[in-house]
Parts: structure tokens; C-alpha cells; sequence
């Protein structure tokens, strides 16, 4: 049985999917008997697509690079 | 024998090649504003950004051939944009010294918690206690080399090998700094969240 400290270290490569059918199982098994290790796993799914979103929502391509983005087109019709 | 004259087979080529090139500009430019996101992220200033991304476009229009249709073409653009971002001595910005201490992966909810007055809090109401200015501002914090890899895999949604391609390491470097880019980050929002 896993303890809290192995179920951290699993927790970046068990959500990026990278651990052996064995390991999975591991943390799972921990995760089941943890809601402490489980509300962490939880937050950081969440908190990439936080990350995600509140980047991508910040500081839009201006349009006057997209004009002259367009502009670099070979054939401006 | 033919009938078409070898006049009639060059002009049906060069049409050819002309629609191919249109084609490759049209897609090119549809993701411009998935390109600008990325370099956004790599660099410190809106400007960088803007000059980074008209330079990749200014070069990809005229090494288009080069291009293989059917690959990934963000990924092909944002390559270019790694290696002119390289070219302008981008190696200088970087500070090694001033990296943040590295705190365990539980580190930022084990923070942010604190800051809640009741015990073992949701943790939709953990992630409530960051900003979208707060994560900003921590990414730009983040070594280079680290924020490349989480820029690109996380924000970008690039898989393994394709930010392995587009910065010209190996996938193993890329997961390694990707892991250890995320650790930084988070390290960052827990200082910044929580002062
Ligand atoms: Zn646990």
C-alpha cells in the first residue's frame, strides 16, 4: 500500500498517463482509501485547465499584426 | 502523342503550385492566433511576442515547400519560431541562478488551503483562490526552458514528440523539464496567492 508521499510523486505522471498498469493500480488503490491524496489529484487536474484557460484568455493576437500577418501573404488578392 | 504541348503542361504546373501556395498561406494563417498564444508565453513582452510571430510568418511563406502536407503545421510554424527565437540570443535572457526553490507537487493546495477558514475544503473552492492575473504573472516567472515545455504541452496541448520536435530535444528532456516546469509554476502561484 502506498503512502501519501508515493502517491504525490505519482500524481504528475499518473495524470499524464505515464505510469505501468501496475503503478495505476497502485494509486488508485491509495486514492480510493485517501480523500486527502484525492482532493490534491483533483485540484491539479483542475488547475492545468485553470492554467490553460486563463492564458489563453489574456492578451488576444492584436489585429493589426493579423493585418500584417496577412499582408506577408504572397498573393494579396 | 500528346496533344498537350509542353507550353500548356509548365502554365498547368505553375497553376498547380501557385493554388498549393495559397493553400498553405490560408491554413498557415488560420492558426496564427494558436501560434501567438504559444510565443505569447515564451517570451517576456507583447511586442517580443508580435515581432516573434510576424518573423515566423515572413519565413514560413518562403520556405513553404519545405513544408510536408499532412504533418502538423502548428507544430512545423512553432519551430521556426523556436529557432528564431533562439537566433536572437534568447540564451542570454536566461537566469539559472535565480530559480525558484522546488516544493513537492501537494505543495500549492497544501498552501492554498491554509488560507480557508474550514477543513478539507472542495477543491473547486481551493482553485478560487487563484487569479487568471495570478497564473499569468506566475508562468512568466518560470525559467525558459521549463516554460517552453509547459507552454507548449499544457497550454499549446502539444503531445510529447511534437515538443520534442519543436525545440530540438529528446522526448525524456521534454517530460523531465515539463515535470519540473509545472513544479515551479506552482511553487510561484503559492507565493503569489497566498502574500
Ligand atoms: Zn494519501
Amino acid at each position: 500500500m502506498a503512502h501519501c508521499d508515493d502517491c504525490e510523486q505519482m500524481m504528475q505522471p499518473y495524470l499524464d498517463g505515464m505510469l505501468s498498469d501496475e503503478e495505476v493500480a497502485e494509486a488508485r488503490a491509495h486514492l480510493k482509501a485517501c480523500p486527502w491524496c484525492e482532493r490534491r489529484f483533483k485540484f491539479e487536474e483542475k488547475l492545468r485547465h485553470f492554467v490553460a484557460v486563463a492564458v489563453a484568455a489574456t492578451e488576444p493576437m492584436s489585429d493589426a499584426l493579423r493585418i500584417r500577418l496577412s499582408e506577408l501573404r504572397s498573393s494579396q488578392t | 502523342m500528346s496533344d498537350i504541348s509542353p507550353d500548356a503542361t509548365d502554365a498547368r504546373r505553375i497553376a498547380e503550385v501557385e493554388r498549393d501556395r495559397v493553400r498553405f498561406e490560408e491554413e498557415a494563417l488560420e492558426l496564427s492566433d494558436q501560434v501567438y498564444r504559444v510565443a505569447r508565453r515564451m517570451v517576456n513582452s507583447r511586442e517580443e511576442a508580435e515581432d516573434l510571430v510576424q518573423d515566423t510568418y515572413a519565413r514560413a511563406f518562403r520556405a513553404w515547400q519545405q513544408y510536408q502536407s499532412g504533418t502538423n503545421l502548428r507544430a512545423w510554424l512553432l519551430r521556426i519560431l523556436t529557432n528564431l527565437n533562439i537566433d536572437r540570443g534568447r540564451k542570454a535572457q536566461r537566469s539559472p541562478d535565480s530559480q525558484p526553490l522546488e516544493e513537492g507537487d501537494y505543495f500549492l493546495y497544501n498552501k492554498l488551503e491554509e488560507t480557508l477558514p474550514d477543513e478539507n475544503p472542495d477543491e473547486e473552492r481551493v482553485i478560487e483562490r487563484l487569479s487568471q492575473n495570478v497564473v499569468v504573472e506566475a508562468l512568466a516567472e518560470v525559467p525558459h526552458d521549463f516554460r517552453d515545455a509547459v507552454v507548449l504541452v499544457d497550454i499549446g496541448e502539444f503531445s510529447y514528440a511534437d515538443a520534442a520536435q519543436i525545440l530540438d530535444i529528446p522526448v525524456g528532456t521534454v517530460m523531465s523539464r515539463l515535470h519540473r516546469g509545472r513544479r515551479i509554476l506552482k511553487a510561484s502561484l503559492a507565493e503569489k496567492a497566498v502574500a
